[in-house]
């Protein structure tokens, strides 16, 4: 609380100090794409008279500048569209909207080296990346499905969970300490398929970033990243179909103005036919099991005018998996938001979003007598505020609120009556996740910007229900009954962020931040790899909140006018209240779930490097960490520090894309990894008749390296005036390198009296791919 | 839901999966002349065997040295001491014993001045129904079976199960632990699902049926969970929590213990 005054007293001086500035007026308006109307995030706005002032567009494609009254040349710039120069005569405030058109790569690249407020060189964020979708539909993928959450582990600090997994390991932390928004709402599982495909469609999507640090004092809830996905708006001013068609899956999207440059929608969909395969094979097994998945995201806006929007978004996705007559199971994501824009006078933009989001999952046995039915499902709804605000151009406010209900339903058996099976239902848990938050971004000068807050998140549990108390050896010390609505317990946590960047010259920059983050809602699982009946949990009377606090450093340059950028980022990061599980633990459908947990600390630090060409025929990056994170528990390795499954020291990958023609490119992505720590035995005995193996230290080994090469090339059909297509063609691990998947142990098969060391491998070979996309 | 159903149910894409498996070479340190005791009483009467050896190195031969010499001693609540004798290297037993249901057992074990104690209670016996062959509904071949066993789970009473499979006097290679957090007071069918030995028609398959205490089950249930591989299932592997102090491997039990054999159809 006491930050938090602070900080309010500073807001309200810095206020003041802006009424008495000299008389400055405000330029505000929006930033679009000129060919499909779609609001451009993070576009630059810079004036040519005063380098030192700029500012870039939100989430909304919104700008807001203050400047001193005068005679101004306004520059427009964005990464991939054409500079706009606009004249202004300032003497009141103006509303300026610009259009950008889309610039042909291979046209003459004259690049300005103008400070453009929002690249990393300039901007206090660091420990962000952001990813383009043009770069992200060029990358070369497993079987022709363009997949964000694959790309994103190209960048360093980001670890895929590998092969067959979509979870991924932001800087050491857990792949449950990653938030994923899609429009602002969260999504639980964005995995299709057991994690060989991510529920992103890329066709709908508009802008990615994910934060690893320094994470800004609007975004909270995990402690390792947020990855804020944002999709597509719709072309609000021709109507357009597109989409794809690849080996094992099909999209497609529709798209088009509600009315003309006002109001837009979009409707994207896919859906794999992997199971129209299986009904062609003989077997009637295997030609009556079903696996499938479909996703669709739908999105529609409305500007009614320059101060007042309305945005709607939607999620639907399934998966099916099913063995005829002998089991199912399906699980999925379903997601909403709406959201109402407004600007108060010229530089408050406010942002009112009301969201809906809901995992589940269902597995059904259908054998005679062991038919059972299992369910579990978390629900939230959300409200949440934001608001921007900027003062005399060199501040500018954010803050805002957040409530979040959680509605999880742990699991549920329902049974027939013959069954070996009986009925059983977990109680569900109740709870809201609040956070208020407030910041400011500070240019102090010519070199020194600022960026500071704070988030304050509170957790509460509510009834009704029973909850348990247990004691380190999983006894229950206490069992109470709440009535609805009571408060069972309540945590507090201010989480104070803050980063700065100096700029050495328009070139060079340093920044370092800290931040703390706490998450109040858990991921139990004791599987070694993602699966779709993964348990969610709150704080409680047992598991504190999971806190983090990481500081980082970096120096970032660019070169070569702007056309190479190039980072080094250093962190440290200690993690608080981590949990793990006792040997032996059932998780699912377990009431008492809560005894199995053990806690203990965690810390990972690491460098990140990072270098990337931006234009120009061939462009790419090169992204490389070096790191390591550990875990500290009484009761695991005797309470010594050991590394965590995902800890990889080395950790790799190169991507280069190359425009040869108008019609060709060409593109690759390398990337090399040492392996994941793992659990080795360091001796054998026999139990129950069994060779059984025994170990000594937790994670005391090294899975052996990986390393892969997958290649792609992109033929653009032919110029038509109403229709466009491409082929693409990608072959993913082209050398059919043996990625070990795992290494388990056994008797020989050769020799009983021995044994062996086996490798299992998922993909082995190389696996090509084509795909046809189509536009109208 | 039952953690090994819901694993068996996703053995197919395990199968499929594990179709590129290769044998490997790996360094492994070696942590090995660590104690193991493993101790069994039964409710059958007749000898009850109580071993000791020492655990070996990963490369060696699958042959444990025996521990000699040790002094093994079982207890019941009512005072009874059965003294076993090494009637092999490493192998100590006693001739007619015979374990009861509710009988708390306390193993000691003397060896060169250091002592280790166990402790079971056994519990009571629930009859093993029947033992029944099906086709496997998980593999393409339509010859291959598995076998499902049948028990009547009693009702308010916690219950924990260990099973053991042999095929024509071989030893499935696989744990099979059960309890009746799901199924309490029904009668249960328990799918002994494995992909070791493959079962025809004509095979001889046995099974024996323990019931075992909360400790027990935990040990072979944690190995259970150990075993799984691939995709789906496999957690961090590590000694199983047992009976024993101070921290040794191996396991005391005290079960009850029913054998049915079958020829498969």
């Amino acid at each position: 609380m006491q930050m938090a005054r602070s900080i309010f007293t500073i807001f309200i001086t810095l206020t003041a100090i802006a009424a008495y500035a000299q008389k400055k007026a405000t330029i505000n308006g929006t930033v679009k794409d000129a060919a499909t109307g779609e609001s451009l995030i993070g576009a630059s706005i810079t004036l040519q008279e005063l380098s030192a002032v700029g500012t870039a567009t939100n989430n909304y494609g919104f700008y807001s500048l203050a400047v001193t009254e005068g005679e101004y040349t306004l520059l427009f710039t964005c990464v991939g569209y054409k500079t706009v120069t606009q004249k202004v005569s300032l003497h009141k405030n103006e509303v300026i909207n610009i259009s950008l058109s889309p610039k042909n790569s291979l046209q003459e690249v004259v690049v300005r080296s103008t400070r453009f407020s929002n690249d990393n060189v300039v901007s206090p964020q660091m420990g962000v990346e952001k990813l383009n979708m043009t770069q992200i539909n060029q990358v070369p993928v497993l079987l022709g499905e363009r997949d964000i959450l694959k790309t994103i582990t190209l960048m360093p600090g980001i670890k895929s969970a590998g092969e067959g997994n979509t979870g991924f390991y932001v800087r050491g932390g857990g792949s449950d300490q990653n938030l994923i928004l899609l429009d602002g709402a969260p999504i639980y599982n964005a995995s299709h398929l057991l994690g060989f495909f991510s529920t992103f469609n890329s066709d709908a999507i508009k802008d990615v970033s994910i934060y690893k640090g320094g994470m800004p004092a609007e975004y909270g809830g995990r402690l390792s990243s947020v990855l804020d996905v944002k999709m597509n708006d719709g072309n609000d001013k021709d109507f357009t179909v597109q989409g794809g068609i690849g080996l094992i899956a099909s999209r497609i999207k529709v798209e088009g103005p509600i009315v003309k440059d006002k109001g837009s929608f979009m409707v994207s969909a896919r859906r794999t036919y992997i199971d129209l395969f299986l009904k062609a094979i003989p077997d009637s097994s295997i030609n009556g099991s079903s696996i499938y998945f479909y996703d669709i995201n739908a999105k529609a806006n409305y500007q009614f005018d320059d101060k007042n929007a309305i945005y709607i978004s939607g999620y639907l996705g399934k998966d099916v998996l099913g063995l005829k007559n002998v089991f199912g199971t399906n699980w999925g994501n379903s997601a909403g938001t709406i959201r109402f824009t407004h600007l108060f006078g010229s530089r408050l933009f406010s942002n009112t979003s009301l969201i809906y989001s809901n995992y589940n999952y269902m597995v059904e046995s259908f054998q005679n007598n062991d038919g059972f039915k299992a369910t579990s499902k978390i629900t939230d709804a959300n409200l949440k505020e934001d608001l921007q605000y900027s003062i005399a151009n060199n501040h500018i406010i954010k803050f805002g609120f957040n409530i979040l209900h959680h509605d999880i339903a742990p699991g549920d058996i329902t049974t027939t009556q013959k069954s070996a099976y009986n009925n059983k239902h977990v109680e569900q848990r109740y709870g809201y996740e609040t956070a208020a938050y407030l910041s400011d971004e500070w240019k102090a000068g010519d070199h020194l910007t600022i960026l500071y807050g704070v988030r304050l998140s509170g957790m509460f549990l509510l009834g009704p229900g029973t909850f348990k108390t247990f004691n380190s050896d999983g006894a229950a010390t206490s069992s109470i009954t709440y009535g609805s609505g009571t408060v069972v317990r309540r945590y507090f946590n201010p989480e104070p962020r803050f980063s700065a960047s100096y700029t050495i010259n328009d070139d060079n920059s340093l920044k370092a931040s800290y931040s703390r983050n706490t998450q109040n809602i858990h991921l139990l699982s004791n599987s070694t790899s993602s699966t779709p009946v993964d348990l969610y949990v709150m704080s409680s009377k047992n598991i504190k909140p999971e806190i983090a606090d990481q500081v980082s450093t970096g120096y970032f340059k660019k070169f070569d006018d702007n056309n190479y950028e190039f980072s080094a980022e250093v962190y440290y990061k200690w993690l608080q209240n981590q949990i793990d599980y006792k040997d032996g633990a059932q998780l699912l459908v377990n009431q008492d779930v809560e005894s199995q947990l053990t806690y203990g600390t965690g810390r990972a630090y690491g460098i990140e490097l990072f270098l990337k060409k931006k234009y120009g025929r061939f462009t790419g990056w090169i992204g490389y960490t070096l790191s390591r994170t550990e875990r500290r528990f009484d009761a695991i390795n005797n309470g010594a520090y050991y590394p965590a499954r995902q800890d990889r020291t080395h950790d790799g990958s190169v991507v280069g894309i190359y425009q040869l023609s108008k019609r060709w490119t060409f593109s690759g992505t390398f990337i090399y990894g040492t392996g994941n720590a793992v659990t080795y035995p360091t001796g054998k005995y026999n139990v129950g008749g069994l060779t059984t193996f025994s170990y000594s230290k937790r994670n005391n080994y090294r899975m052996p390296s990986s390393n892969r090469l997958d290649i792609g090339a992109t033929l653009e059909g032919k110029e038509h005036k109403r229709y466009h297509s491409s082929w693409t063609f990608s072959v993913y691990n082209v050398y059919a390198h043996r990625d070990p998947y795992s290494i388990s142990f056994r008797d020989s098969k050769t020799d009983p009296n021995m044994t062996e060391a086996v490798e299992t491998s998922i993909f082995a070979t190389l696996i090509p791919s084509v795909t046809w996309d189509f536009k109208f | 839901m039952k953690t090994p159903l819901f694993y068996l149910m996703l053995l197919p894409l395990m199968l499929v999966i594990s179709a590129c498996d290769k044998v490997i070479d790996v360094q492994l340190v070696n942590d090995s002349d660590k104690l193991v005791i493993e101790g069994n009483i039964t409710n059958v009467s007749g000898t009850q065997t109580i071993k000791l050896n020492t655990n070996v190195a990963f490369t060696n031969t699958n042959t444990y040295p025996p521990v000699t010499g040790a002094q093994v001693k079982v207890n019941d609540q009512y005072g009874n001491v059965y003294t076993f004798q090494e009637s092999s290297p490493g192998i100590y037993t006693i001739p007619t014993m015979a374990g009861i249901s509710g009988g708390v057992y306390k193993l000691h074990v003397t060896i060169k001045g250091k002592t280790y104690d166990a402790g079971s209670t056994m519990p009571a016996q629930v009859a093993l129904d029947n033992v029944r062959a099906f086709k496997d509904n998980f593999s393409t071949d339509d010859n291959k079976r598995k076998i499902t066993v049948y028990y009547h789970d009693p009702k308010g009473v916690v219950n924990q199960y260990n099973f053991l499979l042999y095929v024509n006097g071989v030893q499935v290679k696989r744990v099979f632990a059960n309890n009746d957090d799901f199924t309490d007071g029904n009668k249960v069918t328990f799918d002994l699902a494995q992909d070791d030995i493959s079962i025809y028609a004509g095979d001889k398959v046995t099974v024996e049926m323990q019931s075992v205490d909360k400790t027990i089950y935990t040990y072979w249930f944690t190995l259970m969970q150990q075993g799984y591989k691939g995709p789906i299932g496999g957690v961090t592997p590590s000694n199983p929590p047992n009976n024993i102090t101070p921290e040794t491997l191996g396991y005391f039990s005290a079960h009850t213990t029913q054998i049915k054999t079958i020829t498969v159809n």
